[in-house]
């Protein structure tokens, strides 16, 4: 398994410096948290990594392929899963819809194969819808099956993305603020689902606000703030970090 | 009943030509691009055919195949400049591509017979081959529909992003959407060639590329049901409002209007996306009694 390394990376919207020299880790089967108040650039951060923007310096490593210059499709390929912050599923498509398009990677059928109806690609489709069912058993979610994603209760639309971002089978997960407006149930729960798929060998970069939240689940947090890394280290440490209280007492509440 | 067959076959066929048409918009549509190019590549399809069977003799058959190829070339070579245009762009940007064919085509009139059109092509193309050929594109249209590259257009056109950031490649699929329509316009151009006697340049103009897209918005972009309706709608509806025929294109854009307005996914695709809630919504309430 395969270690996601940032080395001074930097983000430049024109006049603002999103994101200013950072190094981090997000090691295979553990959860890495990343905090920091808000337009500190996290999701730039997730943006950057996941091909959605280019880096303005730096380098991002999976293993030893080095993913700072590849394209979004390329980084999913290589074994990187996210979530967004504002929840983006399929609207039109069903509960079930969602979660198979997340299994495009694994398609094995080729393009010939799929435009003139070969066996391979007739064949494909049943055993991917399968392998869907199966996945929406595991998170509680077979009830929705066939349920429009667009019309789900807000949790249940943060399962449905999860659900479609592990369907990739990623070596990498990383989770933008998966619990925001969740309640302290809720959040618990997805909590647990997070540790086992982090047990099962994914490395998670979770984002959050919340820091008891990320103190439950992180054995290593990075602090992000106006762009820069301030501290690192174990929630202990971090919390106690005289930076990192400035910088949210300063700036939040 | 003869007389009713006489008098109703030639719009049957006009009906077939237009699923024919009308699949390559959708395929466009599908995958998120807003492409009207499908009128220029239907013209290219129309007029290689009508020249080469009538004045080289070729082989209809052949010429169909490679009015098909020429499509699909045609679709590639298009893509690549569209590559980075969205939305509104793209239609303008296709608009631009289906008048400079219609252009080309009065200009070489030495080739097309210009602005008189090209005349006495030999009728080769009848109901049976209209209908065989639209059974086998709704067979392809089914097929792919099921299949990943399916599925891959359904993400783009609802969500690029999310497409891009599970392993889709938005250029990529763009690129087939578009050399997929540009073979079933190649083609479907090729069979109109042969089966109304003569072509003119302003018949694969805007007049067809508005009567595409209101195949689609009436029937919808993700099914494969939806064209057909969408084309049998536009078919049928001149021959019920025959009284209203002087105002037909008056009462047409009204009906674009309210459908639009109300059932902005087409008929058939709406009617699915309702049945699916209503299904869902008893199923919860089912499921609420039991608990
Ligand atoms: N595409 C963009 N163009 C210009 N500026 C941007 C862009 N994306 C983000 N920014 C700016 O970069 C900064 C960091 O934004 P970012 O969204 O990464 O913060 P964040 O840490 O995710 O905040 P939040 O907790 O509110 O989600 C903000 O000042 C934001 O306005
Ligand atoms: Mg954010």
């Amino acid at each position: 398994m395969a270690s996601l390394v940032l080395s001074n990376v930097s983000k430049r919207f024109g006049g603002l410096l999103a994101v200013s020299d950072v190094n981090m880790e997000v090691p295979p089967g553990k959860i890495t948290g990343l905090i920091g108040p808000n337009g500190a650039g996290k999701t730039t951060v997730v943006n950057m990594i996941t091909g959605l923007l280019k880096l303005t310096t730096g380098s991002i490593k999976l293993g030893d392929r080095d993913i700072s210059e590849a394209e979004a499709h390329e980084v999913a390929f290589a074994g990187v899963s996210r979530t967004f912050q504002n929840i983006r599923l399929l609207p039109e498509a069903t509960v079930l819809e969602n979660v198979v398009i997340g299994f495009h990677v694994h398609v094995r059928s080729s393009l010939f194969a799929q435009l003139v109806g070969l066996p391979s690609s007739v064949r494909e489709t049943p055993k991917l819808f399968e392998r869907g069912r199966q996945l929406l058993e595991r998170f509680g979610m077979s009830r929705y099956a066939d349920h429009p994603a667009g019309g789900l209760a807000y949790g249940h639309q943060r399962r449905v993305e999860m659900m479609r971002a592990v369907a990739t089978d990623p070596k990498i997960l990383l989770l933008d603020e998966p619990v925001a407006g969740m309640n302290d149930v809720e959040a618990t729960e997805l909590g647990d689902v997070f540790k086992e798929l982090a047990a099962s060998g994914i490395g998670l970069l979770l984002i959050e606000h919340n820091i008891r939240f990320v103190n439950q689940l992180c054995e290593q947090v990075y602090v992000l703030d106006s762009g820069a890394m301030i501290a690192s280290g174990t929630p202990q440490e971090v919390m106690h970090n005289p930076a990192v209280v400035a910088a949210y007492l300063g700036t939040k509440k | 009943m003869m007389n009713l067959v006489y008098t109703y076959q030639p719009l049957f066929d006009y009906f077939l030509l237009a699923v024919g048409f009308a699949y390559s918009q959708q395929m466009v549509l599908r995958a998120g691009v807003f492409s009207i190019g499908s009128a220029g590549f239907a013209s290219i399809g129309a007029y290689f055919v009508a020249i080469v069977v009538k004045d080289h003799g070729m082989n209809a058959i052949v010429a169909l195949l490679i009015a098909t190829l020429l499509g699909c070339v045609g679709g590639f070579l298009l893509s690549i400049p569209l590559a980075r245009l969205r939305g509104v762009f793209q239609a303008i940007a296709t608009l631009a591509f289906v008048q400079i064919v219609v252009s080309l085509c009065l200009y070489f009139d030495e080739l097309t017979g210009g602005p008189q059109g090209f005349n006495n092509i030999p009728k080769l193309v009848g109901t049976w081959h209209l209908l065989a050929a639209v059974l086998v594109t709704i067979y392809f249209m089914y097929v792919i529909s099921r299949s990943a590259i399916g599925r891959a257009f359904d993400a783009l056109r609802q969500d690029e992003t999310v497409g891009a950031t599970l392993g889709i490649s938005i250029r990529k699929y763009h690129m087939i959407a578009f050399v997929l329509s540009g073979a079933l316009a190649g083609f479907f151009g090729g069979m109109q060639s042969l089966y109304t006697f003569s072509i003119e340049p302003e018949m694969f103009g805007f007049t067809f590329l508005v009567a595409a897209l209101t195949y689609i918005i009436l029937g919808g972009r993700g099914t494969v049901t939806g064209p057909i309706i969408g084309a049998l709608i536009m078919s049928v509806l001149p021959e019920l409002a025959r009284p209203l025929a002087d105002n037909r294109q008056f009462f047409q854009g009204i009906l674009m209007m309210v459908m639009i307005a109300f059932m902005p996914h087409g008929v058939f695709d709406g009617l699915v996306l309702h049945l699916r809630k209503r299904r869902a919504a008893a199923r919860d309430k089912l499921f609420k009694e039991a608990h």
